[in-house]
């Protein structure tokens, strides 16, 4: 049974740690539109915060002494520190790396960077990146199966895509994933609408 | 006050799509499949605000403009005593995009209310000598164009929604040299309906309707205003250039599909 | 507002009905729509009697310019100004004038109370809201829709905020003031509450009560945002079935 929880309404009557949720008096609340299943309770929508280990996808803007800062789509610009990194990198290259560390301030270092070479950016709603991938990647290796695109994933909400390969197919599956995030059974509809439409 | 990171952004962005862009059109699509003088999804909505005489919501795509018109007194030009005014002022909303900011009127939304007035000066088809009331006052018609969501070719939504809120609009009664707000005299007959066409060049291609991603990727831009059968503006806008063999091109398409978005009104 | 009656002044209260037909406590036709906006973070369009009001959200984002950051926390920023053609009288200017920011002010700080700010140091958050069409009350009907769109942009808030405007009009007192109440009442108070607390965020009054009137008008004021939670809630929900989702329309 599936329910949907408005931010301030209560998720369990016990304290419980869990994301999207605050605790008070003993309880605990929602703090952003989410969903029960399963005793779970899974934020629908939430404005993302890097941490450590997420994959990213950035965009170099501007070489600085430190190394090349970043933007990751965050209103913060990621570091990839050039002691860290023995590679060149242009303004407007693509990088596809691991977020190293993240201060108390939101300074976001990069680490494990490769090199992207020239292709499509686009933006998706951070929270919705978990279904775009699927487990163990199932749901983005069909993607890139089908398409014959080179498609790499940030947790940031970036996605790199490469120029050979049925590009919008990618773009309009990726709609229809977003679209449809909350649903259950999504693998085999999109499964069915890739074979469609490749 | 400039938002750093939204503007070097758009930059960075703007090369990475340009490359894109030109490497599916070699491959003969857009980024959303479209043929290129093809329009998105286009609807309009009128009669959507009661506090203005006239109004309409246009939406092409994801983007949407809101025009109203509104009648008020004024005193008129000295040198055109007699004639009734009327101005067309465009506000980009800072909830309609990320690189919209608050504040006095950007370049983009001054050259946007400009070229949809044009369009409508030129195709005179707000008859200003009705406009007269009484010595040193005349009728005024205020266009205003609220751009609410910026997905890319403002310019025809807001000219669409101006010819569909002049369509939609009545006259006020005017009693005893005042508006009487909410009575009506009928409506404002506007012979034609001018709307405009805007195309974007990436290499050697011309498109129709940009969306976002391809306006980012665009050397400069063309918008040919038409009533059926004339142009009555035009506006080049970017940094580059046409030749002329492309802007006859353009305004070929542009008299033809002018007259398909007529049909919506 | 209030003070010496104008000499048009309607009568605003008549055989137990208010000047539209309205019951004491009965609010008007109240319709709101969450994720109207493609680019914007979160949106919400919300309809209140003939009110038209559109809210954006966007955030967190860079804050600007940079030594206005707060190290700790994101910085809420709330913009409301009214269209030139929001009245049915004479066009009017637009941009920010003394109610408008007086207004955003309130707004930001009732909001500044519930969105946890904490978790996105040295950022902002702007809240846009701009009133199409204005029919008294546009400040409620703007929180409503500013809860709305925070809670579609995935902003993280402690509780949701709804909130009416209650007053007196011709000694009677009232919930959701309609236009002529406002002009010709005695007393209108906006005031908007954290749906689980009831703890007040907003609230302005003018006007002269007694304070068993002020506090009957509170409590009708706390039953009165019950129903408007009651469409915030409902407008959320709906904005996560594909099938009810349809163009936006005015």
């Amino acid at each position: 049974m599936e329910k949907m929880i408005l931010p301030g309404e209560i998720v369990w009557e016990r304290e419980v740690n869990a994301s999207g949720t605050y605790l008070h008096e003993g309880k605990t609340y929602a703090t952003v539109m989410g969903m029960m299943r399963e005793e779970k309770f899974i934020p629908l929508e939430m404005a993302y915060k890097p941490k450590a280990g997420d994959n990213v996808v950035g965009i170099v803007t501007e070489e600085r002494r430190a190394g090349y800062s970043t933007d990751l789509n965050l209103p913060y610009n990621g570091m990839v520190p050039t002691r860290k990194v023995r590679i060149y990198l242009e303004l407007g290259g693509m990088i596809y790396g691991k977020i190293t560390f993240v201060d108390e301030v939101g300074n976001v270092d990069i680490g494990e960077v490769d090199k992207l070479p020239p292709g499509k950016i686009i933006t998706v709603p951070p929270s919705k990146v978990p279904r775009i991938i699927g487990k163990k990647s199932s749901m983005l290796n069909q993607i890139r199966e089908k398409s014959g695109c080179s498609i790499f994933v940030g947790n940031n909400g970036y996605i790199w895509i490469g120029t050979r390969g049925n590009v919008p197919l990618v773009l309009k599956t990726v709609r229809l994933i977003i679209d449809n995030a909350h649903t259950s059974g999504l693998t085999d509809v999109v499964a069915k609408y890739l074979e469609d439409n490749k | 006050m400039i938002l750093m990171g939204e503007e070097l952004r758009e930059l960075v962005l703007q090369g990475i799509q340009r490359e894109m862009l030109s490497n599916m059109l070699a491959q003969g699509k857009r980024l959303d499949e479209r043929e290129k003088n093809d329009y998105r999804k286009v609807s309009v909505q009128k009669g959507v605000l009661t506090t203005a005489e006239g109004s309409a919501l246009a939406q092409i795509g994801d983007s949407k403009v809101l025009c109203s018109v509104k009648f008020g007194e004024m005193t008129p030009f000295a040198d055109r005593p007699t004639e009734g005014v009327f101005m067309v002022m465009a506000e980009f909303l800072p909830l309609a995009s990320p690189v919209f900011e608050p504040g006095p009127p950007s370049p983009e939304s001054i050259e946007l209310a400009r070229v949809v007035d044009r369009g409508i000066r030129s195709a005179e088809v707000i008859d200003t000598k009705s406009m007269f009331i009484e010595e040193g006052k005349v009728l005024a018609i205020f266009i205003d164009l609220y751009v609410m969501d910026h997905g890319g070719n403002l310019t025809d939504a807001a000219a669409l929604a101006a010819a569909a809120a002049l369509s939609d609009t009545k006259v006020p009664k005017v009693v005893d040299g005042k508006i009487v707000r909410g009575d009506y005299v009928g409506p404002l007959n506007i012979p034609d309906k001018p709307l405009t066409c805007t195309f974007i060049k990436v290499g050697d291609h011309l498109l129709l309707d940009p969306i976002r991603e391809e306006e980012r990727a665009a050397e400069c831009q063309l918008t040919v205003g038409t009533v059926d059968g004339y142009v009555v503006c035009m506006q080049k806008s970017g940094a580059g250039s046409l030749k002329k063999s492309e802007v006859m091109e353009c305004i070929d398409v542009a008299l033809r599909k002018g007259n398909d978005l007529r049909d919506l009104i | 507002m209030v003070g010496s009656p104008a000499p048009d002044k309607p009568v605003l209260f008549q055989d137990g009905k208010r000047l539209d037909g309205r019951a004491l406590d009965e609010l008007r036709p109240l319709k709101i729509v969450a994720g109207v906006l493609k680019e914007a973070d979160g949106s919400a369009y919300v309809e209140w009697g003939g009110n038209k009001v559109i809210c954006g959200v966007y955030g967190p984002r860079e804050c600007i310019p940079k030594h206005d950051a707060n190290p700790y926390k994101a910085l809420m920023k709330c913009r409301y100004t009214m269209s030139p053609f929001a009245s049915l009288e004479e066009h009017g200017r637009s941009g920010p004038n003394r109610r408008s920011t007086e207004i955003s002010k309130v707004i930001r700080e009732a909001f500044d109370t519930v969105v946890m700010t904490g978790e996105y140091p040295k950022t902002q958050i702007d809240i846009y809201v701009d009133v199409l069409q204005a029919e008294g009350g546009t400040r409620i009907a703007a929180i409503a829709a500013a809860t709305v769109a925070l809670a579609n942009a995935g902003l993280p808030m402690t509780d949701m905020i709804s909130g009416v405007a209650v007053g007196k009009a011709d000694g009677q007192l009232v919930v959701d003031l309609g236009k002529s109440e406002d002009n010709f009442g005695e007393s209108d108070m906006p005031i908007a509450f954290k749906h689980r607390s009831k703890e007040i965020v907003l609230m302005q009054m003018d006007g002269k009560l007694t304070a068993e009137e002020l506090s009957a008008n509170i409590d009708a004021a706390i039953e009165g945002a019950e129903k408007v939670y009651a469409l915030q809630a409902e407008a959320l929900r709906k904005s996560y079935n594909v099938s009810e989702q349809q163009e936006f329309r005015m």
